[in-house]
């Protein structure tokens, strides 16, 4: 017996009206921007960006202490 | 925050199979969006889970969100036992899949992943179509936005 293909795989790709409703707010200039970079320049954006939210997070728990 | 070089280093070097998927490949993939953790699906044999609990050791895994002081050892043995482990390392957070939501085993994505370059390690990462599929597959609404984005990405591929 054949074992069953993951079912994964028969999730379709088709377009779904809620996710269309959703790409219209996509900002594809981002996107485009990041399509120009290769993979580790991507991951190394992404990183300073995480960087960045968490120190402006950590000077608003100051702020909130003083 | 999460040294996903770091992260990705110990477990190339160690040479554990394993293929990139969530917020960090869809990151490889061109998101604009950020992520906090590394989410691998790891192949389930013996000799990698070997690899991968003497990789993670140094990191002194644990479980995210659990109380301190529990008996936890990440080790070939809790590996065998367990399937998906929400891991926090020196490293940073680590979800460690023995399988994604729909199937989603190491030798199930291993036909739809593709090997990138990141800061000169060689890893595995979900191809978009099947990311965007795992994503689907979840059904998660807070998935919505992400999905739109790489079904966008889809679109603007070369």
């Amino acid at each position: 017996v054949e074992p069953r293909p993951p079912a994964f795989l028969s999730v379709s790709l088709d377009p779904s009206p809620v996710i269309e409703a959703y790409k219209k707010d996509v900002d594809r200039t981002l996107l485009r921007e990041n399509l120009r970079l290769t993979t580790t320049e991507r991951v190394r954006k992404m990183v300073a960006a995480l960087r960045f939210a968490e120190t402006v997070r950590r000077s608003r728990v100051k702020a909130d202490a003083t | 925050v999460t040294d996903f070089e770091r992260l990705l280093t110990v477990l190339t070097q160690a040479g554990v199979d394993f293929i990139v998927i969530g917020g960090f490949a869809a990151t490889a993939h061109g998101s604009a969006h950020v992520t906090v953790d590394l989410d691998v699906v790891y192949r389930r044999t013996a000799d990698n889970l070997d690899r991968l609990a003497g990789a993670l050791d140094p990191l002194h895994p644990y479980l995210r969100g659990a109380p301190p002081g529990l008996p936890f050892r990440l080790d070939p043995d809790t590996l065998r036992q367990g399937l998906n482990f929400t891991l926090v390392t020196q490293a940073g957070d680590l979800d460690l899949l023995g399988e994604a939501t729909g199937g989603g085993t190491y030798e199930a994505l291993l036909p739809h992943s593709e090997v990138r370059d990141v800061a000169g390690l060689e890893c595995r990462f979900v191809d978009l179509p099947t990311l965007i599929r795992l994503k689907r597959a979840a059904g998660r609404p807070k998935d919505l936005e992400r999905i739109a984005e790489l079904e966008a990405l889809r679109q603007e591929e070369p």
